[in-house]
């Protein structure tokens, strides 16, 4: 009997011990958990630091190579008449050879990218006036609210260039552009703008942040000379040449900014050539072996996509002795396995880290050269004498006359691969390509596939965003 | 009974005596029993007469008979015996106890006797996958289970294969069983890189199959609803070997190998032919003197070897199983290879009457030399279909050469030059204690089980300096370590004679964590310095974790009347997870069923033409949870700039997030007939999907950039049948056995409901499958993996043009997106598997075909295979290029405006996916006793087995695998091939000796 009362209370004894066992491991708190390096966006604006996390996040978005880091630029030097394509991607070869389909989906990732950074930029200049901590100070907002507003003007000028026809064609003005998009609100939609909508938001914006910027001093973010430089390509475009020769020879005369006495300034960061320069590193690049390096570099270094077209090398071989060629070229294989002449300006194709020149000074002598011939004026120098400078350090003789296809031809010269080539040709009213090169007939301003279709899948979930006409 | 006994005795006596029966008719007797002893009360009839006796409580009887007649034992519970009368007076006979429906299967949290299982669960045992060549769980499971869809995705050794049951159950999450062996969750995150193929190796792939004693696959929601919120999807159960009672100790030996070659590779040009299809098409290009064929340079014939030994023994109190596997696999292509390693101890004891003790652990080396798989400049099936052949990868001094290889690089020195290495060590097990608390209340028990699953993988590449200037090396570390505790309570009783029940009440904690670790470094001085370390650049550092938590409560209630004649089962969960929206963390998961033994009732008693009729009906939801571990949250990612820190947005926000919920009706029948022989089960399910998690797609243009918000919305249903039937063909007393086994199911997929972001040019709803390179959609009112592509017609003879569809079928040269129209669908209508089995004496083969019918599949690579105009090689079928009017062509015109945009994604590249394959064959002799007898060994089998030795496929599929899937991770785009390495034909000898 004792027995048996021993071993039922031993096992109660146990038993009472299992049950407990079970209350004590019962961890519901344990649910609630925060992922461990992805902050959630109350967070990030609650004090400056964060915020200005937010900011530097924001050029980190523009290192995408869809934004400033290779992918559109090279898209514009493709339609044009500077560069082939002998790639794999059927994407790239749309745009080259004019048969882009809507569903394009390296277009698709342009435009992702491009309103992302877009975005990165609104939050900022919605969200940094409303960081509540003392210690960020007023200077600290009114800094970083206009370096994304920069951005974000740079950005609508380089998507207003490729997303709807210029200024020189069919309604001008009144071109459907790209929807401007000025808040973060989410879900907040609002129809195509205008391109001269969009024009004029960027003037008024750039306008307005170049007294915030203050002085330059810094060549890797934004600054007020980078601003002044983007107005004056903005007036080019525009055809605005007394303003465009105004502005660019105002960052002239900035002493921050000089010509390069050679051309090894690409990947100098300190180079006094550089006015707004993207800083890429072996870390933290070029992000998708699309960009710039990966694209222009030969095989096996690079993709071996983008060699000279045979009309670049004439041009340049039209003045032997070119310093902008004879110094910038390499010879590799292409992606097909043939033999062709790449450009150097970018060559680390390991790590795809070469920086991307957004803005550089010669770009102002071009503009103030073409400004000035075209206006009749001569602020800051002759277009003769910014001409023959240029000339000069590209180690060919002067000339003793310029006109406009001179001026272009420098600055298709000086400017190759850096994605100008195909605006600096529709603003001029200009064929993309040259007789004899292919697809030579599909090239001529305001034909449809001159420009990117608005992507299929946006117009999918935005049908009130019209699409460009043919697609 | 005596009285009776004496009875029919002096009546018989009296009959004979009268009657003068047959001059020949005389007493036959013997002695009635069972495996313990003698059997009273077993009938004795003469069959096809009414005479008849019984056996008395010595299991003696007596009967009249004369020789020929034949005698037929029966008792319940007992299988029946016949004897013919012969010339001895004597016939004893021993009664085997009759475990038809008495076999054990394990079902969730529990285990039950086959006849009481009403839900829907699939049992396969090791008899069916003893002599199976396959490299992971999930290929043992192909064509062994009705309703259970298997592919693999590539021909690389670990290759993940995609796994589905009862169709596709998901369109945003992915539609992977949960896994569980012996108790224990498996982790199943993919823990390496895609290398080019749509995911990483096999997450399960050091799973060893010889430790698996069997497997029951869990099909229906009213079966896996005691998983809750990661039941949908099935669940598949492993139970791992165990010891044995009966005081031995029995020792395994396994030896074999194998060899392994490609199964078929397309037809592509050889060099000359390349020349002579450039002078036509691009007259310019530069061509190169080389011939080489690339395909056969990066196949080889793959030699295996795979060493088992198994041990299993024990006594009443305790038992014990331990298990090595030492396995060297060679890939088919050129530089993959497996080396696996792998241990298992299973102990299980009863350190007294009221407690049971148990461990089972596996520890489990793979080392993987890999092979990136396809869609990359490294791939080598790839290259190997692109490059030219005019192109010589080796000049003539023994060198490689890059000039004119695709990509710039070598793919021959790749495989011999650079290092790309995966090693996953797995430590998987579980420790449970059982009480037994009989003594406070009857059939009352406790048990508690702690399990751990982790693994350890780490990837090493190095690339050299020929292929990458500069060299490159990589390094990644990443665990995922996963522990559950389940205290439980058994509630095990009989109330009264006829009615048991049995209350079964629990808990569960689940963590799951994963960690990672990256370093990659490029600017080497010499290929011989392998590490990151020594590199002057670092491009990668980095290092991340994230974790998941699931609490849940659970319960089951079963009861059984009359020994399973009607049984009746209930069950509930709740699950907390972390996963989901602070709006709606728990969920309730029910499920309910109830049985029908329709054979047990009286009025079936004499009804001997269909037995075991049995008929279950039974319904439950169970959810689904594999999404990201954060998906409900809005959050940034940390992305610097220049060295310095940086934020930017990640995901949109959405608390209200939630698992998706499965609702599931099942109906089945299950008979016997021709005296058990043959056996067929019929099931219907019905399975409702709903709050269908989707990535709702929004304009980035007005949502910070970001594509889509995880959101509950869209509903799936997919209707089926699954049909089981199991024939004794020829069962003779000479010793030949044959049996068949087919399982089929039928399976239909529709999209009932999906958001109004994404509408086509029909009206119809849709949402993009991942991945895809055909624009695969999910389209409300089809099937979930639908092709939505324009229709090609052919090339017109007369204009040389190539044709397509319109949308509304008129014929066009110049086709657009809005043409495209529903053509087809990767789902297929039919998955099953037929396996005979032939036993003679000691010899028996076994053949298993699976076969798939009714899905589409779509070879993406023809796109650049059959491009006329790329400098890439290509298949033969582009020598057929139209030149005059009147030419049957398949490429169009060099002149003609379609030559240029020929190759676009149409119904050209979409081909019938429906196969059946001849798995494995396997032939199989066993030494005769009589030559082991004075030996210590107690069996000796020798095997050959043949694995895909036969293809039946559509003749569109010359050259490509049936079984093809470029995403194999359960979700987005299937059906779809890109380069995917085709299967390997195997063939194996080995030897299996037990003493």
């Amino acid at each position: 009997m004792k027995n048996n009362i021993n071993t039922i209370l031993k096992r109660a004894g146990i038993l009472s011990l299992a049950v407990s066992s079970l209350i004590f491991t019962s961890c519901e708190d344990e649910l609630n958990v925060l992922p461990e390096d992805s902050p959630v966006t109350e967070l990030v604006f609650s004090n400056g630091t964060l915020a200005l996390g937010a900011l530097e996040g924001m050029y980190s978005a523009a290192q995408q190579d869809d934004v400033l880091n290779g992918t559109l630029q090279l898209s514009g030097e493709w339609q044009s008449d500077n560069v082939d394509f002998e790639g794999t991607f059927p994407t790239f070869n749309e745009i080259r050879q004019y048969t882009i389909l809507s569903t394009n989906t390296s277009i698709n990732g342009m435009w992702d990218d491009n309103y992302e950074t877009i975005a990165s930029a609104n939050l900022v200049i919605d969200n940094v006036p409303l960081v509540d901590d003392a210690s960020f100070t007023p200077a600290q907002r009114t800094q970083a609210i206009a370096e994304a507003r920069f951005m974000r003007a740079l950005v609508y000028l380089n998507i207003s260039a490729y997303f709807g026809q210029p200024l020189q064609v069919a309604d001008g003005r009144n071109n459907l552009s790209v929807p401007l998009v000025t808040s973060s609100e989410i879900g907040l939609e609002v129809n195509r703008a205008t391109l001269g909508e969009v024009h004029d938001f960027i003037e008024s914006e750039l306008l307005a942040i170049i007294p915030d910027l203050g002085a330059p001093t810094t060549r890797i973010k934004a600054n007020s000379g980078a601003a002044k430089a983007l107005l004056a390509r903005l007036y080019l475009y525009q055809e605005r040449f007394a303003d465009a020769a105004q502005m660019a020879d105002e960052v002239i005369s900035d002493g921050f900014y000089a010509l390069a006495t050679d051309y090894t300034f690409y990947n100098q960061r300190g180079s006094t050539e550089h006015i707004y320069t993207l800083a890429n590193n072996a870390d933290d690049g070029q992000d998708s072996g699309e960009g710039f390096s990966g694209l222009t570099n030969p095989n096996p270094l690079g993709r071996g996509d983008a060699p000279f077209s045979d009309d670049l090398l004439a041009a340049y071989a039209a003045e032997p002795g070119d310093l902008r060629f004879t110094t910038l070229n390499q010879t590799g294989n292409d992606a097909q396995g043939n033999v062709r002449t790449f450009t150097s300006k970018f060559p680390d194709g390991n790590n795809d880290a070469d920086d991307a020149p957004v803005i550089r000074i010669t770009e102002m002598y071009l503009t103030r050269a073409e400004g000035n011939f075209r206006a009749g004026s001569t602020v800051g120098a002759v277009p003769l004498a910014d001409i023959n400078t240029l000339r000069t350090r590209a180690g060919l003789p002067n000339l003793t006359a310029v006109d406009l296809d001179i001026i272009l031809n420098e600055r298709r010269k000086e400017l190759a691969f850096e994605g100008q080539r195909r605006m600096d040709l529709m603003r001029n009213g200009m064929d993309l390509r040259r007789p004899g090169q292919p697809d030579a007939n599909l090239s001529a301003p305001g034909m449809d596939r001159t420009i990117f279709p608005i992507p299929q899948a946006v117009r999918d979930l935005s049908p009130f965003l019209a699409q460009n006409p043919g697609y | 009974m005596k009285f009776r006994l004496k009875n029919a005795m002096y009546l018989l006596l009296f009959l004979s005596v009268i009657f003068k029966v047959n001059a020949q008719e005389r007493t036959v007797s013997g002695v009635v029993s069972d495996d313990v002893g003698p059997l009273p009360g077993v009938n004795i009839i003469i069959k096809n007469t009414s005479k008849g006796t019984e056996s008395d409580a010595d299991g003696k009887y007596s009967i009249k008979a004369k020789t020929g007649d034949i005698l037929v034992f029966s008792f319940v519970g007992m299988k029946t015996v016949e004897r013919p009368v012969g010339a001895s007076n004597k016939i004893d006979v021993t009664l085997e106890n009759d475990n038809f429906l008495e076999e054990i299967v394990v079902v969730a949290y529990g285990a039950q006797s086959e006849k009481k299982v009403i839900t829907s669960v699939s049992k396969v045992n090791q008899e069916a996958i003893k002599d199976l060549v396959t490299d992971s769980p999930q290929n043992i499971l192909q064509g062994q289970a009705s309703g259970v869809q298997v592919v693999s995705s590539s021909g690389v050794l670990g290759a993940s294969p995609e796994l589905r049951i009862r169709g596709t159950n998901s369109i945003g999450t992915n539609v992977r069983p949960l896994f569980v062996v012996d108790g224990v969750i498996l982790g199943d995150d993919f823990l390496t890189g895609a290398q080019g193929g749509g995911q990483g190796l096999n997450p399960l792939s050091s799973i060893n199959p010889n430790d698996i004693e069997n497997i029951s696959v869990l099909k229906s929601a009213a079966a896996t609803a005691l998983y809750g919120s990661r039941g949908a999807n099935g669940v598949v159960i492993i139970t791992t070997k165990t010891g044995s009672k009966d005081g031995s100790v029995k020792v395994n030996l396994d030896f074999s190998t194998s060899i392994s070659s490609v199964t078929d590779t397309p037809e592509l040009l050889n060099a000359q032919q390349f020349r002579d299809f450039s002078a036509i098409t691009a007259p310019t290009r530069t061509i190169f003197d080389g011939n080489f064929d690339f395909i056969d340079a990066v196949f080889r014939n793959a030699v295996s070897q795979s060493y088992n030994l198994g041990v299993n023994g024990g006594n009443e109190k305790s038992s014990f199983y331990i298990g090595v596997t030492r396995e060297d696999q060679e890939g088919i292509l050129v530089g993959n290879e497996l080396e696996r390693t792998s241990f298992r101890g299973n102990i299980k004891t009863q350190a007294n009457d009221w407690l049971t003790l148990g461990l089972n652990s596996s520890v489990s080396v793979n080392k993987f030399d890999r092979t990136p798989q396809e869609n990359a400049f490294a791939a080598p099936y790839t290259i190997a279909n692109l490059q030219r052949q005019d192109v010589n990868p080796i000049d003539e001094n023994g060198n490689f050469t890059t000039a004119g290889n695709v990509g710039g690089g070598n793919v021959i020195a790749q495989e011999l030059l650079n290092l790309n290495l995966a090693t996953e060590t797995r430590i998987t097990g579980n420790a449970f204690a059982d009480i037994d608390f009989s003594s406070l209340l009857n059939g009352l028990s406790f048990k508690t089980d702690f399990g751990v699953d982790r693994r350890f993988v780490e990837a090493q590449t190095r690339e050299v300096d020929l292929l990458t200037p500069g060299g490159e090396a990589f390094n990644g570390i990443s665990q995922q370590n996963r522990f559950t505790i389940t205290p439980t309570f058994l509630y095990n009783n009989k109330l009264g004679e006829k009615h048991n029940l049995s209350l079964l009440a629990g808990y569960s904690y689940d963590q799951n964590d994963i960690r990672n670790i990256d370093v990659a470094g490029t600017g080497f001085l010499d290929d011989s310095f392998i590490n990151v370390t020594s590199a002057s650049t670092f491009t990668t550092t980095s290092s991340d974790g994230t974790t998941s938590r699931l609490v849940s409560y659970f319960g089951r209630a079963s009861y059984d009347y009359d020994n399973g004649k009607y049984v009746l089962e209930a069950s509930l969960r709740r699950d907390g997870s972390s996963r989901f929206g602070l709006n709606n963390q728990f969920g309730t998961f029910w499920s309910a069923a109830f049985g029908w033994n329709i054979s047990d009732e009286n009025f079936m008693a004499d009804v001997n033409w269909i037995r075991d009729l049995i008929l279950n009906v039974s319904a439950g939801t169970a959810g689904n949870d594999r999404i990201g571990n954060f998906a409900s949250l809005g959050t940034f990612f940390n992305s610097p700039y220049n060295n310095n820190p940086g934020l930017r947005p990640n995901s949109l926000a959405n608390p209200d997030l939630r698992w998706e919920t499965t609702t599931g009706f099942d109906a089945g029948i299950s008979a016997s007939f021709l005296n058990r022989r043959l056996t067929v089960g019929v099931e219907f399910y019905k399975k409702i999907t709903d709050d269908l998690i989707l990535n709702v797609p929004v304009d980035p243009t007005f949502n910070l950039g970001l594509n889509a918000v995880a959101t509950n919305i869209g509903e799936i249903q997919n209707t089926g049948v699954d049909v089981d039937i199991t024939s004794v063909n020829f069962d003779t007393e000479s010793g030949f056995k044959w049996t068949t086994n087919l399982n089929i199911g039928y399976n239909k997929n529709e999209v009932t409901k999906l958001p109004g972001d994404n509408i086509d040019e029909r009206g119809n709803r849709f949402v993009a499958q991942g991945g895809s390179f055909s624009g695969q959609r999910a389209i409300e009112g089809h099937s979930a993996n639908s092709f939505y592509l324009i229709r090609y017609v052919g090339v017109n003879p007369q204009t040389g043009d190539a044709e397509w569809l319109d949308a509304d079928g008129n014929i066009t040269t110049n086709p657009t997106q809005a043409d495209r129209v529903v053509a087809g669908q990767a789902n297929p209508d039919f998955v099953g598997g037929l396996t005979n089995t032939f036993k003679y004496k000691n010899w028996s083969l076994s053949t298993l075909f699976n076969f798939s019918v009714g899905n589409d599949i779509f070879l993406a690579s023809r796109s650049f295979s059959e491009n006329p105009r790329s400098g890439f090689n290509k298949t033969t079928r582009v020598l057929n290029i139209w030149q005059n009017p009147g030419d049957n062509a398949f490429i169009p015109s060099t002149s003609s405006s379609t030559y240029g945009v020929f190759e676009q994604d149409s119904t050209l590249q979409l081909e019938d996916g429906s196969f059946a394959r001849l798995k494995n064959v396997t032939l199989a002799y066993s030494l005769p006793q009589s030559l082991l007898d004075n030996v210590f060994l107690s069996n000796v089998r020798f095997y050959a087995t043949a694995t895909n030795l036969l293809t039946i496929k559509s003749d569109g599929l010359d050259g490509y695998d049936p079984e093809t899937s470029r995403n194999a991770d359960g979700g987005g785009a299937i059906g779809e091939e890109f380069f995917n390495i085709p299967q390997a034909r195997t063939y194996t000898l080995g030897v299996n000796i037990t003493f």
